[in-house]
């Protein structure tokens, strides 16, 4: 168990594969016009130029690093907000039942408003930039995260507790030695869940008129026609998203045995 | 010779010492939705350091929930429960489970499930000796590193065991510790209990609703009914130790307890 399955190595890769040969197939035989969609190649290009020319040599080029740390802050700050308030309130509720009665109407009402539907409100409230991004990326990702850990904190095996109790583990110790280890599972899959609605929102946040970042990127490309570059910024948000996983992921398992044992 | 028979309901007289467990007049309502259900009622019971005493009786009959009162787990609905004296309020590290259901931590090795409940009263070496000790002892010398999940049924509950008896408890509480395994790796775990309960000389309460079983362990058997929940008999066993399962005593001596009940 948990060794990565070896067998198959190129599956993964045969629809992406797929994908980009249809493209290929459908520019280069003129089947979908350029305006709509470019070339492959020079989607390669704009994308080059974007990440490594200096900056200033022509439009977009070398303004990577700019955006993406921009963007990977407002993601980082915001799912971290999300994190602090997610895990304790989720412990909370799921290991109290009167505080999963008091929270969880309230709760699921406010998760079922669309996440778009805060945007007007956080620009009112906090302006354009980075604290409407902020708050749009913490709340989309504190619901998946506390309700993953509220269902996981719910169902650990009470037998645990009580074999805590006779070793001498108290409730609040619990907690740490008895309770997070064993919903860490659920933890994980809030957390992962979180991370990926984080990147949906990032953009949703960007989209109002910052200067910098990937969804900026975007929203300015669209305005000047420059499709190559929204593909650009589409491609490097799908990367960027992919390996945050894995790094959040790789982490827990590095940090946690029972992420590493029970995953 | 004394029959058997004759023996039952003589119970064994309390040493001079204080008992191990004195329980007095304990009783336990459950409330239903239609009414309430007499759990245990009316239940005395005194039993002296070192006894190895099994419970036995049909399903439903409250042998559980005892267990339960006397983990500290439940509160009772009235009496006492003591423990050298002193009385059970909430659970403890004096009065250790072995569960009937694998209730080891799944995301912790064999070795640090037994370092459990001792691993903050001792220094790093001290704590590796003890749980090496006591991995000797129920016989996984060489499993310390495994995850629960990868160790057999037998295995899981001689780690169970290992895991309270490094606590050194004044009782140890068994809830049909072996009823899910096969019969050979049942027999085999009565033979360790019996050879661990030889050398430590714990109090030991096992229950069990296998009669054969209680014959093999026990010095007493306790045998209760349900609907209330009363002990019907309280009955020692006269067979020398150690026990042979194929002996015609044994045989007899079940026999007659089979039809008595």
């Amino acid at each position: 168990m948990n060794k990565p399955d070896i067998r198959f190595p190129v599956l993964p890769w045969i629809i992406p594969g797929i994908l980009l040969a249809a493209w290929f197939a459908a520019s280069r035989t003129g089947l979908v016009p350029d305006y709509l969609l470019p070339d492959p190649i020079r989607i390669a290009e704009s994308g080059v130029t974007y990440i490594f020319s200096p900056p200033d040599s022509a439009p977009y080029a070398g303004r990577f690093l700019t955006d993406a740390s921009a963007s990977l802050l407002r993601v980082f700050l915001g799912f971290s907000l999300a994190v602090l308030l997610g895990i304790p309130l989720g412990v909370i509720s799921g290991r109290i039942a009167f505080c999963h009665k008091l929270m969880s109407t309230t709760i699921n009402s406010l998760r079922a408003v669309p996440g778009i539907s805060w945007l007007p409100l956080a620009l009112v409230w906090f302006g354009i930039g980075m604290r409407t991004t902020i708050f749009l990326v913490a709340m989309a990702a504190f619901f998946p995260i506390y309700i993953n850990t509220a269902a996981g904190a719910r169902s650990v095996n009470p037998l645990f507790y009580q074999a805590g109790a006779m070793m001498g583990v108290g409730r609040i110790r619990g907690i740490f030695a008895i309770l997070l280890p064993a919903a860490m599972p659920q933890i994980i899959s809030g957390l992962r869940l979180g991370l990926g609605i984080s990147w949906a929102y990032l953009v949703l946040g960007e989209l109002t008129g910052v200067s910098n970042g990937l969804g900026a990127i975007i929203m300015d490309a669209r305005m000047i026609g420059r499709i190559d570059m929204i593909i650009v910024g589409i491609i490097v948000i799908a990367v960027m998203g992919r390996i945050s996983d894995v790094l959040l992921n790789t982490s827990l398992r590095l940090c946690f045995k029972s992420a590493k044992r029970m995953t | 010779m004394k029959t058997p028979l004759q023996l039952i309901q003589t119970g064994s007289a309390a040493g001079t010492k204080q008992p191990a467990l004195a329980i007095d007049r304990l009783s336990k309502v459950f409330h239903m939705e239609d009414g309430y259900l007499n759990v245990l009622q009316d239940i005395c019971l005194t039993i002296s350091e070192g006894e190895l005493v099994c419970i036995s009786g049909p399903s439903g009959c409250g042998k559980t929930t005892l267990l339960k009162l006397i983990a500290g787990f439940m509160k009772p609905g009235g009496g006492t429960i003591r423990i050298k004296g002193r009385t059970v309020t909430r659970p403890g590290p004096d009065r250790c489970v072995v569960f009937q259901e694998d209730a080891l931590f799944p995301w912790l090795t064999v070795a640090e499930n037994i370092a459990f409940g001792v691993r903050q009263f001792m220094g790093r070496r001290q704590l590796n000796n003890e749980v090496d000790r006591y991995l000797e002892m129920v016989g996984l010398g060489s499993f310390g590193k495994y995850l629960p999940r990868e160790i057999s049924g037998g295995m899981k509950q001689r780690v169970a065991l290992a895991r309270v008896l490094i606590l050194q408890p004044q009782v140890l509480l068994m809830d049909e510790p072996f009823g899910a395994l096969d019969a050979q790796t049942r027999e085999e775990m009565q033979n360790l209990l019996l050879s661990l309960w030889e050398k430590l000389s714990h109090t030991i309460i096992f229950i069990t609703h296998d009669l054969s079983e209680a014959v093999t362990l026990a010095d007493r058997i306790i045998i209760m009914t349900r609907n209330p929940g009363r002990i019907q008999a309280d009955i020692t066993v006269p067979l020398p130790r150690p026990r042979k399962k194929e002996s015609d005593a044994f045989h007899r001596f079940y026999r007659e307890l089979r039809s008595r009940l």
